[in-house]
């Protein structure tokens, strides 16, 4: 997504031009959907997902969808925030996880029954402007530090800060912060008399702060605060000397992620109604960052898209062995579609891959039955499409866990070939992928969760750099 | 008097095994500038390597060869196969995006940590693989100042840290690979330009710091005796600490930092409080980092125009 | 570019059709079943499914596993005895509340689940209680020790184990009165299991003048050489009320290593024969040792077989998991579909004499077990639990 596109410029070759613009987009007819949906504009682009969003729900969400959205908007929210952190400023806050527990711990201190003998109970309108000012604050505190470290330092510098955060609420004053116990029975978001009880205010909820936060970022991006931040991201020396004062620049990038993160930490602990300090650890902070990047650092819709697609695939779709099931074959398809050119080719693989399964089956069968006794594990349609197509011993674990290790052999020797090998090989290793998946992965879900979204992370990082929505640049090493 | 001997002792054996994993991650960001999050996981590869090798040989009770050769086949098969394993993810993961912005190789370090950590799951099972040292290595057998013991184990570990980073100090700095080393590290298009070939250059560095991880992993399972698949995770996370408190791309860096780490953990917890000694120790790290920005040893990093 | 197109449209039509012939093949099949049963109550075949949330992958994978593993053989032994066809759905917490609600939200929006066993930590039990009472679903958990858990805030919780209160007080008076440690150390892992037990037995202590050294020592950390270092001569006893076993094996190696003398106390979370062996310790322990009741040696060898060792978090989890069986059980033989109304009815009024935590299993009207009682062992030489009479 170009911020500003570029008309004829003096001294740049038009179609040169144009040709490296066509490669800022997602290829084939992703790109060409995504330039249609430029001339529209970005503002009514916002309406329409934000409406789209709100109208979920009528459609028709389960409980655990809803329930997966609200968590997906959280960390959206998150990463919009950190885009401002890293993606603009450039400056790489490893512990933004912070802010967003300190909302979090703010709003509980402020609605429940911690402080005091019966607690603070401040109605919405107060404690959420009270909490994010109070982030601003500890956004400006943390990032002094920033004034003398850069890059790598900086980093470890907030890590710590991030670490020390989930120490403090652990293990500091327990009796007013609650300790491993966290603070429970917070109030849920209170206003004028109405409440937000059920989850489904709560997703409206985020869905607005979302679409809000957004619109505000877009209006900064375009003002001399943003573009001053993108001067300090390239070349702080550069920018000082253009009269920036990077230093405010820099802190002022810290406060606003801070005041963001807030925000969806006190919403968080409304929604949830208990805050634990294992809530605020690096994993999440993982996700947020996974989000961000894969999305597209520097883009605001790339980075909630990003977090979006993440969360509900890490959350939602690889939590349910149906869909991790399908989602792993249809990956497999999908990458097979993409990156096999001539679609004689891709007919003449997937026609061997089916042939080659159904041969070494009946092979199999007639040297030995315990080889073949258990059936595909995974259920439905697809265990009984490939019943008599894949290998399932009668003790699936041994074999699985060799095939596994076979699998990256594979997968590995697969990249290292020529054109022809590869296609050869590709047939046994779709097989091999298969087999498994059905001996051990579907067996396994929540290890088969991790390990797919590690693979979804590796395989998309190769594939796009940039990130869905990003842009490339080219980062001046100094 | 013999209480503070007794913590410098702990403090330094850790803080060896953590320069031995700093070591290995600040070669590889100073050839390639790359944060290894994964790093951490290679350790924990080598620690399960070794205890895959003890159960070779008989278990740990009744190892059916000399302890010494043991330990040697320990250590020698930890540091190839990880170092393969390095060279292999280096390879795959991190070539293709070399000249990406460098906040994406994070991503792709981040998926290679939740791969390996998983796979190790699903291959060696979730309950914790105990090395039992003590069976092989008597307890006893050690160094006994007063009341300030020094065990066995430790002594190997403090051995080998000081061998390890004194072998590789002399190859960086006296070999040709060493001076190729340094300058991919300094200018990697330039050397590239010199005739240098980069790519040999980066998977060596690859193969020494994930041997040196594995080495480091052999290692904290001989001291600890368990192995999980989470240890990875914080011993990532403090050789991060240790190579920047250090300085980080300076191998010298990466030792002090972590005896550094090492040490403080060991005096905070004695004689502070062990409920705050990660916040104290926190806390302390950040002053180190205000007062030097550019870590202990580190270069001043001077900002090109 | 057409070809492909025409392709993959060919290839999920195909998939488009081999599903839906498989899907309306078994919904018929199902039917089948159902109008077949409902004719006699003794050929009719009771489906149901359980979850289970257990903090599979993450920081204490090793427990959540053991968890789900002892859960598996549950299921797999009931199904086999009471000729019930009960399925397993596993959802994976790793120990945090925030996920522990989302896999909740699973689980309640799928019909087939009636009931679910755990979750393990105290923080994931206030964090579902809301939803799982609001849904009418009974949950328990062989693992959730506080308080605070049991005082009417839940109405659909239950728990198999005794919580920190029992177990606090007892093990302290125990050291008190039988042990008398001038000073001693206890350390807290930072989890609220460890917190909540540590609240209930340092009173105890003081109170009976021994000068406690309270210290406090991540899970994560497997290094214990500076904390063993600050234990004094005076301190004969060191108190762990820890979940990691194998860690409380390396502080007891670090003793003898630095020739100090205390001796390990232990709660529940350290009871696992094949990993703690420090001899001369004691472990306090919800149950007999499943190993040595006669009455659970086909348990204990099966799980022995199929998954290895196993410690103290399995068997709370088979026990819970019975008592779900066992109540999907009693539905279906009074004649009714298995739902979560009636399971939960069914699992208020449990009463079992015998089970494999060695005690009668039933609830008192908050949710807790009924006369849990904690039995102590001291470990000796040859490293084996030795049950100390009361």
């Amino acid at each position: 997504m170009s911020i500003d596109s570029p008309g004829p410029q003096v001294g740049a070759d038009e179609w040169v031009a144009r040709q490296g613009r066509r490669r800022e987009y997602l290829p084939s007819w992703l790109g060409r959907a995504q330039r249609e949906t430029e001339r529209i504009g970005w503002w009514p682009r916002l309406a329409v997902a934000g409406l789209a969003g709100a109208l979920l729900p009528s459609v028709g969400l389960g409980g655990f969808q809803l329930q997966v959205g609200i968590d997906a908007l959280v960390i959206a929210l998150l990463a919009v925030g950190l885009n401002i952190v890293v993606g603009w400023a450039g400056l790489l806050d490893l512990g933004y996880i912070a802010f967003f527990g300190f909302g979090a711990y703010g709003f509980a201190l402020l609605s429940s029954a911690e402080i005091g003998s019966t607690g603070i109970h401040l109605p919405a309108y107060l404690s959420l402007p009270i909490v994010m000012i109070a982030a601003a604050l500890l956004g400006l505190g943390v990032g002094l530090p920033s004034r003398r470290l850069i890059g790598d330092y900086l980093a470890i510098v907030t890590l710590f800060f991030g670490e020390a955060f989930v120490e403090f609420t652990n293990n500091v004053a327990p009796s007013k912060l609650g300790g491993p116990n966290g603070i429970t029975g917070i109030d849920p978001i209170r206003a004028f008399g109405w409440q937000l009880v059920s989850n489904y205010g709560y997703y409206y909820l985020l869905v607005i702060a979302l679409v809000v936060t957004m619109a505000v970022l877009r209006l900064v991006e375009r003002s001399r605060t943003g573009r001053a931040w993108r001067a300090v991201r390239e070349d702080p020396l550069a920018a000082a000397s253009m009269t920036i004062p990077v230093n405010r620049v820099k802190l002022a990038a810290f406060a606003a992620g801070a005041v963001v993160a807030a925000l969806a930490g006190t919403i968080y602990a409304a929604q949830q109604a208990s805050v634990f300090p294992t809530d605020f650890d690096t994993p999440i902070l993982i996700l947020i960052y996974a989000g961000l990047i894969l999305g597209g650092a520097g883009s605001i819709a790339g980075a909630a898209v990003g977090a979006l697609v993440v969360m509900i695939t890490y959350d939602g779709l690889l939590r349910s062995s149906a869909e991790a099931g399908y989602l792993f074959y249809g990956l497999i398809l999908l990458t097979l579609l993409v990156k096999l050119r001539p679609w004689r080719r891709l007919a003449a693989v997937l026609a061997a891959t089916v042939a080659f399964g159904f041969a070494a089956y009946a092979i199999v069968k007639a040297i030995s039955a315990t080889a073949v006794a258990s059936g595909p594990q995974s259920g439905g349609w697809i265990a009984s499409a490939l019943r008599d197509w894949v290998i399932v011993p009668a003790n699936p674990q041994t074999p699985g866990n060799w095939g596994f290790v076979a699998l990256i052999v594979m997968l590995i020797a697969l990249v290292q070939v020529g054109t022809r090998w590869r296609t050869i090989l590709m047939v046994p290793t779709i097989y091999l992928a298969s087999f498994v998946w059905e001996t051990r992965l579907v067996v396994e879900p929540s290890i088969t969760r991790q390990l797919l979204i590690g693979a979804i992370l590796i395989v998309m990082m190769n594939a796009r750099p940039q990130g869905l929505l990003g842009q490339r640049r080219v980062e001046a090493l100094t | 008097m013999s209480f503070f001997f007794q913590e410098l002792v702990n403090g330094i054996t850790t803080g060896a095994l953590y320069s031995l994993i700093a070591l290995g991650f600040s070669m590889v960001y100073g050839v390639l500038k790359l944060l290894n999050f994964a790093h951490g996981d290679l350790y924990m590869v080598g620690a399960y390597i070794g205890f895959f090798v003890i159960q070779f040989f008989g278990g740990a009770a009744k190892v059916s060869i000399p302890v010494p050769l043991l330990l040697v086949i320990m250590f020698v098969l930890a540091a190839g196969l990880v170092g393969g394993l390095g060279v292999t993810i280096e390879r795959f993961a991190y070539r293709p995006l070399r000249d990406a912005p460098r906040i994406a190789p994070l991503i792709t370090a981040i998926g290679i940590s939740f791969f390996l950590e998983s796979a190790a799951l699903l291959l060696f099972g979730a309950q914790y693989r105990v090395y039992n040292t003590s069976e092989f290595i008597s307890l006893s057998s050690g160094i006994r100042i007063g009341s300030v013991t020094i065990d066995s184990v430790q002594i190997l570990v403090l051995a080998m840290g000081l061998v390890l980073m004194t072998g590789l100090r002399m190859l960086v700095n006296r070999t040709k690979l060493g001076k190729q080393m340094r300058a991919v590290a300094g200018d990697r298009e330039a050397a590239e330009m010199l005739g240098i070939n980069v790519n040999f250059t980066i998977a060596a560095t690859f193969f020494l710091g994930s041997a040196l991880a594995g080495v480091a992993g052999v290692m904290a399972g001989l001291l600890f005796n368990q192995v999980t698949n989470t240890i990875g995770f914080i011993a990532g996370l403090k050789a991060f600490t240790a190579a920047v408190v250090g300085g980080i791309g300076s191998i010298p860096g990466a030792m002090l930092g972590g005896l550094l780490i090492g040490l403080a953990e060991s005096f905070v917890t004695g004689y502070i409080s062990s409920t705050y000694s990660n916040l104290i120790v926190f806390g302390l790290l950040i002053v180190v980092m205000l007062v030097r920005p550019s870590g202990l040893l580190g270069q001043v990093q001077l900002q090109k125009v | 570019m057409k070809g492909r197109l025409v392709l993959v449209a060919a290839a999920v039509g195909s998939l488009v059709v081999a599903g839906c012939s498989s899907s309306s093949s078994s919904s018929s099949s199902s039917t089948a079943a159902a109008g077949g049963g409902s004719s006699s109550s003794s050929t009719k075949t009771c489906t149901a499914s359980i979850g289970i949330e257990a903090p599979i992958t993450g920081p204490v994978a090793p427990l959540g596993t053991e968890q789900l593993h002892f859960a598996e053989l549950a299921v797999s032994m009931d199904n086999a005895a009471n000729n019930t066809k009960i399925t397993l759905v596993q959802g994976d917490t790793q120990l945090q509340p925030a996920q522990a609600t989302t896999v909740t939200q699973q689980f309640i929006s799928n019909s087939a689940i009636v009931a679910v066993a755990g979750p393990a930590g105290s923080q994931e039990v206030e964090a579902i209680g809301g939803p799982m009472g609001r849904a009418g679903m009974a949950f328990i958990s062989g693992s959730a020790t506080a308080v605070a858990l049991t005082t009417g805030t839940y109405p659909t919780f239950f728990r198999v184990v005794s919580k920190d209160s029992v177990q606090g007080p007892q093990d302290a008076n125990y050291i008190v009165k039988t042990l008398h440690p001038k000073a001693l150390m206890i350390v807290d892992d930072q989890e609220a299991y460890s917190t909540g037990l540590v609240s209930a037995m340092v009173p105890v202590f003081q109170a009976a003048g021994v000068k406690v050294d309270h210290e406090s020592v991540s899970q994560k950390v497997t290094d214990f050489s500076a904390l063993v270092a600050k234990v004094t001569a005076a301190d004969t006893v060191v108190v762990l009320p820890w979940q990691v076993a194998a860690n409380a094996q390396q502080f007891g190696k670090d003793l003898a290593q630095e020739h100090k003398n205390a001796v390990i106390f232990g709660t529940d979370g350290l009871f696992s024969p094949g990993t703690f062996t420090i001899s001369g310790s004691y472990v306090s322990s919800f149950g007999p040792d499943i190993t040595a009741i006669p009455a659970d040696a086909s348990i204990a060898s099966a799980a022995q077989a199929k998954y290895g060792s196993f410690g103290t978090f399995g068997p709370p989890v088979f026990a819970a998991t019975h008592v779900i069986d066992e109540a999907i059980s009693s539905v279906c033989k009074a004649g009714q579909t298995p739902s979560r109304a009636n399971v939960l009815t069914a699992i208020k009024q449990t009463n079992e004499p015998t089970s494999i935590l060695g005690q009668p299993i039933s609830f008192d009207s908050h949710g807790d077990l009924v006369n849990g009682k904690f039995f102590l062992f001291k470990i000796n030489s040859a490293g084996k639990y030795q049950l100390i009479p009361s």
